[in-house]
């Protein structure tokens, strides 16, 4: 009798979980490197009686990232780096390898690059990265060659994944099937890769899942008014 | 409803990014400042339905799984390592330091501090001072009947007598350099101290090994670029009220779940 009432409250329980996703897109608008989440929804069946009432309903099944370039924002820095075009940075984490493209990189007490969680930033063998401490006017090249004094010290290993790219959490991803080095990275030295998060699209989004919100809401609210004269009807019967 | 706990740390990252700027805006004239920048990190994520969790007998897998996030947080308050520009004073006991390093400093304490503000002055008994009044680590004195001095690029100071040509050396003003500057912890009154992630200080001679060269008669200043924070001004005022629309968005569906009953 109540099936209407359950597919609105799945689209309720849905669209909440989408508000939480758009929140989060738009906390996350100043945090280097972050890439947007979208929600996709998949629709089940729940069984009626037979065909004719069988009922199908939208759970939040998915989601799909937005892996386009964020602007860049130049700042000067000597540890700041951005990837231009396709590429990750290779970072060392206690979850094991991930791959990133915020490259607000500082050093460690040992001279040792690091991201602001303090993961190592591996090179392309795979090793860490230290900066020797006289090398106090070092650049980084495109392909990512750290040199100083006319000498090369190190490379940033730049990769792009050969399979699937998992993600982790916004700015973090992880390759399951491996990774191989990127045949023509663009690293930029002094620039850092913005959120790519849209403020028009998510506002627009916001206000989607709010409405929706409502309609279903008010479908919930007439389906109750529906049921309760059904039954004071039967009452006068 | 976790929309409403997420945009309100969205609201305090963009305010924290207004403090650091304030901070820097501030600072715009303080000698040898450095600005800040604040950065961002995502918080933690829900997990609803991890990634790679297999979805049927056959082994298929599900390709991304359903991850909320909570909101976002702040990584870091980095010291932006830039070279202020140098202003010519014509002081003799002022000097810049052109490149990387530090002075050292004793506190009254006996603790070490670091400084990049050259605003040197004299003490009552001779000794080269910082503007509090705490003396350098090098521990130099001036004679008191000297005419003038003379610090070179190297660090070497000299003091000149009223009946002599030639200049007396009396000392030499070292420059310490850190592995990781950016790890330094700000005391305030331009000065640092060491921290673990600083590494230990590493003492040399000026225009060596790749550190600064010293420049009398100038003053660094503040690294503060006012275009540049201004506009992260606005960034980040834009940033707070689009969190705040968030805000009233979830709170308006709230609105309308407790219109229910």
């Amino acid at each position: 009798m109540s099936n209407a009432i359950y597919a609105a409250l799945a689209r309720q329980t849905g669209l909440m979980n989408e508000m939480q996703l758009v929140a989060n897109n738009i906390a996350n608008s100043s945090t280097t490197g972050y890439k947007s989440d979208r929600a996709v929804f998949a629709e089940f069946l729940a069984g009626g009686r037979n065909n004719l009432t069988d009922l199908s309903m939208g759970s939040l099944a998915g989601h799909s990232f937005n892996m386009e370039q964020g602007g860049l924002r130049m700042t000067g820095g000597r540890l700041d780096l951005a990837v231009q075009g396709e590429g990750f940075f290779l970072l060392e984490t206690p979850q094991g390898q991930m791959l990133t493209r915020a490259g607000h990189f500082q050093l460690n007490e040992q001279g040792e690059l690091i991201d602001t969680s303090g993961n190592r930033v591996l090179n392309a063998g795979g090793g860490p990265i230290a900066i020797p401490e006289e090398a106090t006017n070092f650049t980084i090249a495109a392909d990512g060659t750290i040199a100083a004094n006319g000498a090369i010290i190190e490379q940033v290993g730049v990769v792009v994944p050969t399979g699937e790219l998992q993600r982790a959490s916004g700015t973090m991803f992880t390759a399951p099937d491996g990774y191989a080095q990127a045949e023509t990275p663009g690293v930029i030295q002094g620039a850092l890769e913005q959120s790519n998060v849209s403020p028009v699209l998510e506002v627009a989004r916001l206000i989607e899942v709010q409405r929706a919100y409502e309609a279903g809401q008010s479908l919930i609210e007439r389906e109750d008014d529906r049921i309760s004269k059904f039954i004071s009807t039967l009452r006068q019967l | 409803m976790k929309s409403l706990q997420i945009a309100a740390t969205g609201m305090a990252a963009q305010q924290m990014r207004v403090d650091v700027i304030s901070n820097n805006i501030a600072n715009m004239s303080t000698a040898a400042y450095r600005p800040r920048t604040a950065e961002f990190a995502d918080l933690m994520y829900q997990q609803y339905l991890t990634p790679g969790t297999i979805s049927s007998q056959v082994g298929t897998i599900v390709p991304a799984g359903v991850q909320l996030g909570t909101g976002v947080k702040p990584a870091s308050v980095s010291m932006e390592i830039t070279q202020g520009s140098m202003r010519p004073t014509g002081s003799e006991l002022d000097i810049a330091i052109d490149g990387t390093g530090f002075l050292e400093v004793t506190l009254p304490s006996g603790e070490s501090a670091y400084t990049r503000d050259g605003k040197l002055n004299r003490s009552p008994e001779g000794q080269i001072v910082t503007k509090d009044g705490f003396e350098l680590a090098d521990g130099i004195t001036i004679p008191q009947d000297a005419r003038r001095i003379s610090i070179s690029t190297d660090g070497e100071v000299v003091a000149y007598f009223a009946n002599e040509a030639q200049g007396q050396a009396i000392g030499t003003i070292s420059l310490v350099r850190f592995v990781n500057e950016k790890g330094l912890e700000a005391m305030g009154d331009n000065m640092f101290r060491e921290t673990e992630a600083s590494g230990t200080p590493n003492r040399l001679i000026p225009a060596t090994e790749g550190v600064g060269v010293i420049r009398q008669g100038y003053l660094e200043e503040s690294g503060v670029d006012v275009v540049q924070e201004i506009s992260e001004l606005i960034e980040a005022q834009r940033g707070y009220e689009l969190n705040s629309k968030v805000i009233s968005a979830a709170d308006e569906m709230l609105a309308a779940t407790t219109r229910l009953r």
